[in-house]
């Protein structure tokens, strides 16, 4: 019998191991609700190795999942399954120090019971695991620590029940479900204090800037996805950045794109053709986003093919930048044609100076709703729940407006946005509107004299300036074959944001 | 102690330990979300910008600000439409120092040339042209400075000069249909009497980069070049 007191020891030694694990977890996820940025535990051994900083594990990746947490939509964040996960753990090693305690590891009934209980995690972990493997396409190191501590957890409960006699007289049922009630209170405790004490965000979100100038003037955003009626969003994105990627992904899954009307505003942080920069953060975005423009109604699947083959382009990029412009145009043949054309680039600067006329931060992604900003923490852990409230009880409680961004929803485009952007207050420059309609035909002599010095002799004959035509889409040739996206590898999504250097 | 109790302090002490951990936890959370709010952090991030270069000196500035005026770009209230200047009154400064402001955009400009007393662009201009203005980068302002050679009287070569300034805006506008052009050329017309190119310039990206250039011939042109100033 002194065998059965060591196997239900080690269902307290595995539980409290699960509960290091899971507990470490959910403290790292709980830190999150400061909304800040924190590192997070990454290692087998929770205390021992760096942590994770960057976004790039994959306890970053399966913490940003859906599947990390529940409720997402109904609190900032959701209850992480980490924290109820701690909370059998604890239950299930003071459960075992209590059959311990009181000598009663030889009672079929309480082995049974123990054996119950562990069975719990250990579902719940093979369930986990083939979500983590099968969907999420990474298993995190804590994560693993939490399977194997369920099986040890179950594997010595289940020794320890066979080694036991066979129980005589009726199974205490009664008993069992008052274990189970002790069990459920447990995780409803903490659930609850979690509840009741983490920080009410509701006044903060989408309070980290907003458009000044959504207007779309020269058709540089591109469409992500449709929703008729959706609330207008827009993605400020480098399609070589991972965590653009990240958001991308997350905001697909939130299962909340059916009342979102996604754009996509280019901000490649490539200094080959982004002048903010000193040196290229992401080399050879610039070509993509090229072809993202020149793909025209196809430019989703442009940006999804980049978010794919991320990590492969990224590493051609830098061994030498220039091949990324050849893989964009192995993969979009139809758009070799395009890329390159000194119309494209000239859109792509248009698309950089709509993020000068907006006084945007250098910084990706970004994501809009209505033209205001989601802050950098409401697009990770708090995505489901900002997005829930800003398209329903915010969006309810504002009157719509046109600044939302979509070219849909601006009837009236306000007057171009200074060369110099709103970042230049200088009032005695301000650039005039569009003077077409204001020059007077025939050639008259222009304006009065300015500030500058008067000319000499006659004045200029104005040559009558033609009405302009509408912004041209000179660049977007939308090929017509329907090629798709290649494949790519899995790449977890880092929430990180990219700031420039 | 009685196998009840031992339930009992199992139960209190596994609950008391699961809740003080998410309490302790959950309320750090939230007194640091309290301290942000009391003291906001200062944003960090760069904003994006137009350019502002090292080269954009004071002088440079100045020319740049009279042209965009004659060119009417910088008052809202009137339409655009270039005035005259008076060459040597552009800046306070000699020819030479007046092209001296522009050497640091030698990776940055082009020379379209053009045939003696005309002003149509020809392939190869049009095609510097292209490469010039479509290399906007963060620039706010392309400046297209245009000349006369000697030939002729200086008031032929003043309107010569006009027209191939007007030539290249011309061809800017049916080819990009930029409302922004409005806002972003500025021309300037020297005609032969002020700053003429000298054969430094020769060395520079023209678009007959493969004749020969005379002095005369380089001044058959307008200098193109995006300034990387603000204003």
């Amino acid at each position: 019998m002194k065998s059965n007191r060591t196997a239900v020891s080690l269902v307290v030694v595995s539980a409290a191991v699960g509960a290091l694990f899971a507990g470490t977890s959910t403290y790292d996820f709980i830190q999150h609700l400061d909304r800040q940025v924190h590192a997070i535990t990454c290692t087998y051994v929770p205390g021992l190795g760096a942590a994770d900083a960057s976004g790039a594990s994959g306890c970053f990746a399966v913490m940003m999942s859906p599947y990390a947490a529940v409720w997402r939509t109904s609190t900032w964040g959701g209850i992480p399954i980490a924290l109820p996960a701690l909370a059998v753990f604890i239950y299930l090693a003071f459960k075992a120090i209590d059959v311990l305690w009181r000598r009663r590891e030889d009672d079929p009934a309480e082995t049974r019971y123990l054996l119950a209980a562990t069975a719990l995690p250990l579902l719940t972990s093979i369930a986990y695991f083939f979500i983590s493997v099968l969907v999420v396409g990474v298993v995190c190191k804590l994560c693993a620590g939490v399977y194997v501590a369920s099986v040890a957890a179950f594997v010595a409960a289940l020794v320890a029940h066979r080694r036991t006699p066979a129980p005589q007289g009726a199974l205490p049922w009664g008993r069992d479900l008052g274990q189970f009630a002790v069990g459920v209170a447990f995780v409803a405790v903490p659930v609850l204090l979690y509840l009741g004490l983490k920080p009410d965000v509701r006044g903060e979100l989408g309070r980290c800037g907003k458009l000044l100038r959504p207007q779309d003037t020269y058709s540089t955003r591109v469409k992500l996805h449709s929703a008729e009626g959706g609330t207008p969003a827009i993605e400020v994105l480098d399609p070589l950045c991972p965590a653009c990627k990240g958001v991308h992904d997350r905001l697909h899954a939130t299962g909340l794109m059916d009342g979102i009307d996604l754009e996509a505003a280019l901000f490649p942080l490539d200094k080959e053709c982004n002048w903010m920069l000193g040196e290229s953060v992401h080399p050879g975005a610039c070509a993509v986003s090229e072809a993202v423009l020149c793909a025209g109604a196809r430019a989703n699947d442009v940006v999804t093919w980049a978010f794919d083959h991320q990590s492969e382009l990224r590493e051609a990029a830098a061994k030498e930048p220039a091949s990324v412009r050849v893989k964009v145009t192995q993969a979009f043949p139809d758009l070799a044609g395009c890329v390159d054309r000194p119309e494209v680039k000239a859109r792509l600067n248009k698309a950089l100076r709509w993020t000068v006329a907006n006084s945007l931060p250098i910084s990706t992604p970004q994501l809009y709703v209505r033209g205001n900003r989601l802050c950098d923490e409401d697009t990770d852990l708090g995505l489901e729940y900002t997005l829930t409230q800003v398209i329903g009880p915010m969006a309810a409680a504002t009157p719509q407006k046109p600044a939302g961004g979509s070219r849909k929803s601006a009837p009236t485009p306000p007057p171009l946005p200074s060369p110099q952007g709103v970042a230049e207050p200088d009032a005695a420059l301000a650039p005039p509107a569009p003077a077409a309609d204001a020059v007077p035909p025939g050639g008259e002599p222009a304006a009065e004299p300015t500030a500058a010095p008067a000319g000499a002799g006659e004045p200029a004959a104005k040559p009558a300036e033609e009405k302009l035509p509408p912004p041209a889409d000179n660049a977007a040739a939308a090929p017509s074959d329907d090629q798709q996206p290649g494949g790519g590898e899995t790449n977890p999504g880092a929430a990180g944001h990219e700031v420039t250097p | 102690m009685k196998p009840s109790t031992i339930q009992v302090v199992c139960t209190v002490a596994g609950l008391a330990l699961a809740a003080l951990l998410v309490g302790v936890w959950v309320h750090g959370a939230a007194a640091r979300v309290e301290a942000t709010r009391a003291t906001p952090a200062e944003k960090t991030a760069a904003v994006a910008a137009a350019a502002d270069e090292g080269y954009c000196t004071a002088e440079l500035k100045k020319i740049l600000k009279r042209v965009l005026t004659s060119c009417g770009l910088v008052h809202r209230d009137r339409g655009r439409g270039c005035q005259p200047l008076e060459a040597k009154s552009v800046a306070a400064m000699s020819g030479n120092d007046f092209n001296a402001l522009f050497r640091p955009l030698a990776k940055r400009a082009g020379i379209v040339q053009f045939d003696l007393d005309k002003a149509e662009l020809d392939d190869a201009g049009r095609t510097l042209l292209d490469q010039t203005f479509s290399d906007q980068r963060g620039a706010s302002y392309f400046l297209v400075v245009s000349r006369a050679s000697p030939e002729g009287s200086m008031t032929h070569n003043r309107a010569l000069s006009e027209q191939r300034a007007e030539a290249v805006l011309g061809y800017l506008k049916d080819k990009y249909h930029d409302p922004d052009l409005e806002q972003e050329v500025g021309l300037l017309w020297l005609g032969e009497e002020y700053a003429q190119l000298d054969q430094e310039f020769s060395q520079w990206n023209r678009s007959r980069a493969g004749a020969a250039c005379t002095s005369a011939e380089l001044n058959r042109s307008a200098f193109l070049a995006w300034i990387d100033c603000r204003l």
